[in-house]
């Protein structure tokens, strides 16, 4: 039995999940980023497998997975410096009580 | 028959850290969860024949989103001496929805007739050649727009977390 793309697919799918699960129930705004970079990999995991396995395989896969580490390295960057700053200002990590916007 | 093993053992531990990572208590463990995650992910890159994606997920992702992660874990907990230990909300809610999605994305790809019998043959077009070269003639030819405008992006993205977090310094001051 070989390791075929539906294999590679569901997986991705279940770290989809679970990642978003994690976006979901954590209140410290790192651990809502650290889930979201699964979300990240497993979208990645799907392009570079859906890359593979398409009738000629060639690299379009791998590029496209490329582009979103590249944007999910600024975002993961930015979300931390957020994070730094409004902690530096008031003290808080967790999502729920930056309601600076909220009135 | 070595591959499937391989797969199964590496699919395991992707998604047994990935649930540490979201359900562990100390957020700094979630945050060495998250490395190991990302290191099946790089191992899984190798298996599909994506060498130079799997170098790069390597050192981009656990060199250095996972380094920034702890880095700021620790300027955000020693300062206050604030408990790391992570509150939870919405626990069932969210199982419910992540759980009822993945069984719908499973079912769908289950069911459909995808080109699931491609066989899976690495060394087959891709993994002969030296991935490294292919993707840069492919970012310097067809790609080289997107290219160009994610080196604006992480530019940007630079400037702007300099801005961001220095600006407190300043007032300080």
């Amino acid at each position: 039995m070989n390791v075929t793309l539906t294999h590679y697919l569901v997986l991705a799918a279940l770290l989809f999940c679970l990642g978003v699960y994690g976006a979901i129930t954590r209140k410290n705004a790192i651990g809502i980023l650290m889930a979201l970079e699964l979300v990240f990999n497993a979208v990645n995991l799907t392009l570079v497998a859906a890359g593979r396995f398409r009738p000629q395989p060639d690299a379009v896969g791998q590029l496209f997975a490329l582009f979103v580490i590249a944007a999910a390295a600024a975002e993961s960057v930015l979300g931390l410096a957020i994070i730094l700053a409004i902690y530096r200002r008031r003290l808080i990590v967790n999502a729920d009580e930056m309601d600076l916007m909220k009135n | 028959m070595a591959e499937t093993i391989l797969f199964y053992a590496l699919a395991a531990l992707l998604l047994l850290s990935a649930g540490l990572v979201v359900t562990v208590r100390n957020i700094f463990h979630a945050a060495l969860y998250l490395a190991l995650a990302l290191f099946a992910v790089a191992a899984l890159y190798v298996m599909l024949g994506a060498y130079f994606l799997a170098a790069i997920q390597v050192l981009i992702y656990i060199g250095a989103v996972v380094v920034l992660a702890i880095f700021v874990i620790n300027l955000t907990r020693t300062v206050t001496g604030a408990p790391v230990t992570l509150t939870r909300r919405w626990v069932i809610p969210a199982a419910l929805v992540s759980a009822l999605t993945a069984s719908l994305i499973v079912v769908a790809l289950l069911k459909s007739a995808g080109p699931a019998g491609v066989p899976a043959d690495v060394s087959a077009n891709l993994a002969g050649q030296d991935t490294a070269a292919v993707l840069g003639r492919r970012l310097l030819g067809d790609f080289v727009l997107p290219f160009e405008l994610v080196s604006v992006l992480l530019l940007s993205a630079l400037i702007a977390a300099i801005v961001i977090v220095g600006k407190d310094q300043e007032e300080e001051k």
